[in-house]
């Protein structure tokens, strides 16, 4: 199965974008003749990944392999009209057997939306940004009316999250009017009033799914 | 070694609502630096600044280099290299001046806990 990943690389001043997938000798027209140091690594398709990466930063004076570039050049067009429908219907078949599963897998962003809830804050969201962004899954926002507040927040969901599933977060160690914790698949901010209505991170993220919470949150006091 | 943004070298600044070049004056962490890099926080002078700003020509600000002329090799042997150098203003708690980001950032940014200005990005 044909894996893609779209990278810009520049290797000796010559920049190649686009994307790269496993190779396959038989699909090659340069590499009729397998060689024998590609050889192996038609085994396992991450081991050739690695491999090719290695070899285009040897020394200038070591032997690269012109036709290592023009199998980036040459492969391009062909690249991507066979990989437009490939990768269609991986990309279908994945959703149909993954897609509600990793939906579904978010216990962390639940559990950590009733702790800060537990903790009085105010109008809790969980966003389901994976569609819109490709370096995290869930946002949770939430409002805290003071810093002591905030610490609070973030401290409490620093434990649960340390203790029951092992993360530890980066991210803001001291409070601050926005506080933000990166637990790698779930981001955590926390703002005071006057920042969440600054930085309006609900209607940046609008065309996000909004998670029901099972819990309703504190109604936002008047100030 | 080559250079990333020299101490006193123009940069832009790709928020909204921010001016249009800065001069770094200092590198923040660091003494005497004569570099910096994508994820420095540096001190700055505006040189330019577009109209109807909360920002003044001759002001004095921190920012974070989000983008580097110099390019940047990652642990993975990638590297990148953008057209220009851009930075994002930030205030003394380290949250970014404006709400929105444009441009382009290095993931870089990510791991050196600068993940407020990858969730303003736009791209």
């Amino acid at each position: 199965m044909a894996v893609c990943s779209t990278t810009t690389l520049s290797i000796g001043g010559s920049v190649f974008s686009g994307q790269l997938r496993h190779w396959e000798p038989n699909e090659s027209k340069l590499f009729q003749k397998p060689r024998s140091r590609f050889r192996c690594l038609c085994l396992n398709d991450l081991h050739l990944l690695r491999f090719r990466t290695k070899t285009l930063n040897f020394n200038p004076r070591g032997s690269l392999l012109p036709s290592l570039y023009a199998y980036g050049k040459e492969a391009d067009d062909a690249f991507l009209s066979k990989v437009n429908e490939d990768t269609d219907e991986m990309f279908d078949d994945l959703m149909k057997k993954y897609g509600e599963v990793v939906f579904r897998k978010n216990d962390l962003a639940v559990e950590m939306a009733k702790v800060a809830s537990d903790v009085k804050a105010a109008d809790i969201r969980v966003l389901f940004v994976k569609p819109l962004v490709y370096w995290t899954r869930f946002f949770i926002i939430a409002t805290a009316f003071s810093r002591p507040q905030i610490d609070a927040i973030g401290s409490r969901i620093r434990d649960l999250a340390e203790k029951k599933y092992g993360k530890v977060p980066s991210g803001d160690a001291k409070p601050n009017s926005w506080t933000l914790l990166d637990f790698g698949d779930v981001v955590v901010h926390i703002f005071l009033p006057q920042q969440r209505a600054f930085y309006n991170l609900e209607e940046f993220y609008g065309n996000a799914t909004l998670i029901e919470l099972p819990s309703e949150t504190q109604p936002p006091f008047h100030t | 070694m080559g250079c990333a943004i020299v101490v006193h070298v123009y940069g832009g600044t790709p928020t909204e609502a921010t001016p249009q070049e800065l001069i770094c004056i200092r590198v923040i962490g660091a003494s005497n630096c004569r570099y910096t890099y994508i994820g420095d926080v540096i001190i700055a002078v505006i040189k330019e600044a577009v109209p109807n700003i909360p920002l003044e020509i001759s002001e004095m600000i921190r920012a974070i280099i989000v983008r580097t002329r110099k390019e940047l090799k990652h642990d993975n042997r990638m590297i990148i290299q953008h057209d220009d150098n851009a930075t994002v203003i930030i205030d003394q708690e380290g949250n970014p001046k404006g709400t929105r980001i444009f441009g382009a950032n290095a993931p870089k940014l990510r791991q050196l806990n600068f993940t407020k200005i990858v969730s303003l990005a736009l791209e």
